[in-house]
């Protein structure tokens, strides 16, 4: 029993700055210009899902999920750990909105998120199969990694789309 | 930064007497009574924001608040989408609930809210000597938090929780409930801290 998913499994909220790892469905809800990554390995159906808020990290160690440098990194560590294949895994990113047109300073943090996400992802040699980000749209993502690592996005609209 | 059982009345106080002076200017529009309830005053853990801002589709009017602190944070006029239409039907005497959001909605939530962030500015102006000006409105009308969570990212790296105050403003007449939310950045309260504490002092 102990290694079958049971048929409803706890979806875990993922708040800003938050990650998890494992088999078990994956949410983060009403993404703006925040990042949702899930990292996917086929082979064991398990996976990883970070709620990124910020590019980087400028040398803060105590919430490594919060930026892309240090979260990436940290879930290809813990995926390791539990003996992911890091050749295997399947990157999807979905966030990275401009909520407001203008605000004057640091924009477009959105953008700068989702560039760094992908640089970071690239320079360790992670593909990235799938993505639904920018524009001017909230996102809640939920991450199935038992269902073949299948993301899905709710807008506020209520339209839905799958990764 | 945790504020002291005084500051968090002082606080209190000063959002108590900007969001009458909202409320007054509210009421005036809708030509109808609107009560306020006691503002809140919450301190927020960053990965617990989704406890207090979900997915519900909210209008969202943001001023960043400027003057003599440049990029203070921001203050937010904040109303449900039905309240939105609501509002709008009021102040131009319509009737059709059953219409979508329009552009004339937009226009009229960020008139509205351009007055009565001015007026809970000018409140508070006038209780500290401290003057802080909104910008120029921008709006969202989406998921609450994503637009929330966008503007903490603005806020900058090393904030890992944010004071929110919140006062409910409601207009029982027309069922309109909307919210004014501060989100001061953290020297912006600290000022505004110190500037309560002196006042405090000096009566």
């Amino acid at each position: 029993m102990a290694d079958q998913p049971s048929q409803t499994p706890q979806t875990a909220m993922i708040g800003i700055g938050e990650y998890r790892v494992g088999s078990f469905p994956m949410m983060t809800i009403g993404l703006g210009s925040c990042i949702g990554l899930t990292l996917y390995d086929p082979q064991r159906k398990t996976g990883a899902m970070v709620h990124i808020m910020l590019p980087e990290s400028g040398g803060r160690t105590d919430r490594p999920g919060k930026y892309a440098d240090t979260a990436i990194p940290l879930l290809l560590k813990e995926l390791d750990a539990i003996g992911c294949n890091r050749r295997a895994l399947i990157a999807k990113i979905a966030g990275g909105a401009c909520m407001f047109e203008y605000f004057g300073t640091n924009l477009n943090i959105g953008e700068r998120n989702t560039e760094k996400v992908r640089s970071v992802l690239k320079e360790l040699g992670i593909k990235v199969s799938a993505e639904n980000v920018g524009g001017k749209v909230g996102r809640s993502v939920t991450f199935f990694p038992a269902n073949g690592g299948k993301v899905s996005i709710r807008r506020a609209d209520g339209v839905t789309s799958e990764l | 930064m945790k504020l002291s059982a005084v500051q968090a009345d002082a606080i209190q106080e000063l959002g108590n007497i900007g969001a009458a002076h909202a409320a007054t200017t509210l009421s005036q529009m809708l030509s109808s009574t609107v009560s306020m309830s006691v503002p809140a005053i919450k301190t927020i853990d960053l990965s617990e924001l989704g406890n207090h801002l979900g997915e519900e589709s909210a209008a969202m009017v943001v001023f960043e608040l400027q003057g003599e602190i440049q990029h203070g944070g921001y203050i937010i006029f904040y109303i449900t989408k039905e309240s939105a239409i609501r509002l709008t039907n009021t102040m131009l005497g319509m009737t059709d609930m059953d219409r979508d959001f329009t552009e004339m909605d937009q226009s009229a939530l960020l008139e509205v809210g351009n007055i009565m962030v001015s007026a809970f500015l000018d409140a508070t102006a006038e209780l500290l000597g401290f003057i802080m000006l909104p910008s120029p409105p921008a709006l969202s009308i989406d998921m609450a938090h994503a637009a929330m969570e966008s503007l903490i990212a603005q806020l900058g790296e090393e904030v890992d929780e944010v004071l929110l105050f919140s006062t409910e403003l409601i207009c029982e007449e027309h069922k309109i409930d909307s919210d004014i939310i501060m989100l001061p950045e953290i020297s912006t309260l600290k000022r505004i801290t110190e500037l309560l504490e002196e006042m405090m002092k000096s009566t």
